[in-house]
């Protein structure tokens, strides 16, 4: 079972992530029309990419966009998620041992007590993001019950993860849970909008590209 | 399918179609028939499967409904933060619905519709600029409209307006005939304060060709006048066509693409057949949006660019300053509190903002301009853009949401707004009328005439 959940499984959970990713992404750019979308993508290709990037960039860091701006706690929340729903899994010392172990590479790691702090850390944030959900009406009222499974899914290896690490209980319950919820996650991602992982980066890159090229003409840039 | 005589799916190419419609007052018929027009399922799911594509379907799935476009959204905020009225559950609720069923939605869900789609979003853009996605609901509700008009449901003023393009290239019964006789009627009428002064027609590689909005010969010729005063001063080689000289496009608010496209061509027809070095635009938001804008991409052309440079009024205006054919007398510069109307469609649309403000810096004695908060792309839309000034089912509606603008206003102190877009111009009238703030409207054109320094071999004969 541990063989085949660490092994096949896995390899497939990474295969539908990347090709799913993959397949996504290149049906997107294909479907975009110049004409439809009244952005001359061909024509202004240079110009597409500098206002694409400079969008995405602005949206990337804190507060440096005018919309991070508007919503300073959302914002710190936001940013302080993602950090640690990045960084944990990658440089987390017990997968770099993993990853010693079957290819033997040297993964960089982050010390444990970080990685404990930004699982906290994620999880408050999923907790806050749930509670901002039902609390504030204009956020109620957009919300699904498909908004907090997704919640779910994201924070479920995290909280196994983190269950796992500080041994409670039943050591290979919580082993099997983390494993197969993070499987589930990235196999979830293409699927779901969480999708958004690279759909961020095309899609604030599209707008940047149509504020460049059809609106943009004359050199100003736009103060994202 | 049952149709309406006068709300149908038909486009208005008839004028016994067009007088119809205009006889119908308030379009009490007209509404009355729309309750029970017939959707046509199959040709809403062909309109999808041809125009929904990649950005729309990963806009309305992408949206994490984190709400951050509530804020945004002027209207949202003059309606008492009713969430109804956050542009992601607006759009999912309507649009975001149309594609899940795939067309298959009746007669009160696309009245529904129409109502969302022209009374709760002026198409001004500016929550695409706070999503973190860059998700443009604005795009989409512009979109949504197109659907809506296929299918009959369509402000029934609006429909008048697709029907004034379709017939008389112009969004009013204005005919080429009339247009060029009210040229010639001002240019008469100024010649003895202006000898000299010339309206030129149809004159073959000008400098200048300059487009109008149809109310300005239909209602406010002296427009005309102020514009003709201007390039004389200024020494402009400049004309106007006979044909094609309309540059707004109610069509665009309507989402009567096919009119659009007509538009567009009328305007680009006039450029290729007078060959001018370039175009200025009246001052108009949505008109330049048309011609410059979006133009392009209705009538094909893949660099997405009119066939000759296309300056929007603001920026001649701002060059003619700048390199001195026009100067304005120092002692008549304005000594008062003052604002500008940073509009949507040609400043976070098309980043005129610093053009605007450097006409400011000549027009205003230094201390006395007062920026709206927020401002430059960021402003909010005056309240009547998109076509909702016009509509007069949605009066009330259009009346809350000028709400935020009015407080704008009121927070800047200034007693003069300079609004150099019809739209704006409208809706800071009719903000004085119902909210009574104390202040004065204005074009730049007028404000210019009463500024600017006649150069003494322009002056009467008399007078020297």
């Amino acid at each position: 079972m541990y063989g085949f959940i660490t092994g096949l499984l896995l390899w497939l959970s990474f295969a539908t992530l990347v090709i799913g990713l993959t397949v996504r992404t290149v049906v997107y750019i294909r479907g975009l029309d110049w004409q439809v979308d009244r952005v001359a993508y061909g024509t202004h290709m240079a110009l597409g990419f500098r206002e694409a990037t400079r969008s995405i960039v602005h949206w990337l860091l804190p507060f440096w966009s005018v919309g991070w701006r508007a919503k300073p706690l959302f914002t710190i929340i936001f940013f302080v998620f993602h950090t640690g729903l990045l960084l944990t899994p990658v440089f987390l010392i017990g997968h770099a041992v993993l990853i010693k172990e079957r290819f033997g590479i040297n993964w960089p790691t982050i010390p444990m007590g970080l990685a404990d702090v930004l699982t906290v850390l994620v999880m408050c944030s999923v907790l806050f993001i749930a509670v901002r959900r039902m609390a504030l009406p204009e956020v109620r009222i957009v919300t699904t019950a498909y908004d907090y499974l997704l919640l779910l899914i994201t924070a479920a290896p995290f909280v196994t993860g983190f269950l796992l690490v500080h041994q409670v209980a039943d050591h290979r319950l919580w082993l099997y849970a983390h494993i197969l919820s993070a499987e589930l996650l990235l196999i979830a991602i293409p699927f779901t909008k969480l999708y958004h992982v690279v759909g961020f980066f095309l899609s604030r890159g599209q707008l940047g590209m149509d504020f460049g090229i059809k609106r943009g003409f004359k050199g100003d840039g736009f103060d994202w | 399918m049952p149709e309406g005589t006068l709300c149908n799916k038909n486009t208005v190419d008839t004028k016994e179609y067009l007088n119809a419609l205009l006889s119908d007052k308030r379009g009490k018929k007209y509404y009355e028939e729309m309750k029970s027009i017939e959707v046509d399922k199959e040709k809403l799911k062909a309109a999808l499967k041809a125009t929904c594509k990649s950005r729309f379907h990963t806009w309305l799935d992408l949206c994490s409904h984190c709400a951050m476009c509530a804020d945004s959204c002027f209207i949202y905020l003059s309606n008492k933060r009713d969430p109804r009225q956050v542009p992601s559950y607006k759009i999912q609720s309507t649009l975001g619905q149309i594609v899940k069923r795939n067309g298959d939605v009746d007669n009160e869900f696309m009245r529904h519709c129409m109502d969302v789609a022209w009374s709760q979003c002026t198409c001004c853009n500016r929550c695409g600029s706070f999503c973190p996605y860059g998700i443009d609901m604005g795009i989409m509700f512009s979109y949504l409209r197109g659907l809506c008009f296929a299918q009959g449901f369509v402000p029934w003023e609006l429909k008048i307006g697709t029907g004034m393009h379709r017939i008389y290239g112009a969004q009013m019964d204005v005919t080429s005939e009339d247009w060029v006789e009210t040229c010639q009627w001002m240019e008469e009428e100024q010649q003895e304060e202006w000898p000299g002064l010339e309206i030129p027609v149809d004159k073959q590689g000008a400098d200048i060709m300059y487009t109008c909005n149809a109310r300005e010969p239909k209602h406010y010729p002296d427009d005309i006048a102020d514009a003709a005063i201007l390039f004389h001063i200024a020494g402009e080689n400049w004309t106007v066509p006979s044909q094609g000289w309309d540059q707004t496009c109610l069509s665009l608010f309507a989402g009567d693409w096919g009119s659009c496209k007509m538009q567009v061509q009328n305007v680009y027809g006039a450029i290729e057949r007078l060959k001018p070095k370039r175009v200025i635009g009246t001052e108009c938001g949505h008109a330049h949006r048309c011609m410059v804008v979006e133009g392009p991409y209705w009538v094909g052309r893949k660099d997405g660019r009119p066939p000759a440079p296309y300056l929007h009024y603001t920026e001649w205006v701002a060059e003619a300053l700048r390199t001195g054919k026009i100067k304005i007398d120092p002692a008549k510069r304005i000594r008062q509190p003052v604002t500008f109307q940073h509009s949507c469609n040609y400043i976070r649309n098309y980043g005129l903002k610093e053009v605007t403000r450097e006409v400011m810096s000549y027009l205003v004695e230094p201390g006395y301009y007062v920026e709206m908060t927020p401002n430059k792309e960021h402003n909010f839309c005056c309240g009547g853009g998109g076509g909702i000034n016009g509509i007069g089912l949605y009066r009330e509606q259009r009346n809350t949401n000028m709400k935020v603008k009015r407080d704008q206003i009121i927070a800047t102190g200034a007693k003069l707004v300079i609004a150099p877009c019809h739209n704006c111009w409208d809706t800071i009238r009719d903000m004085e009328e119902i909210y009574r703030l104390g202040i004065k409207w204005s074009f730049l054109k007028p404000l210019l005439v009463k500024m600017v320094v006649v150069p003494d071999h322009l002056k009467p004969k008399e007078d020297q």
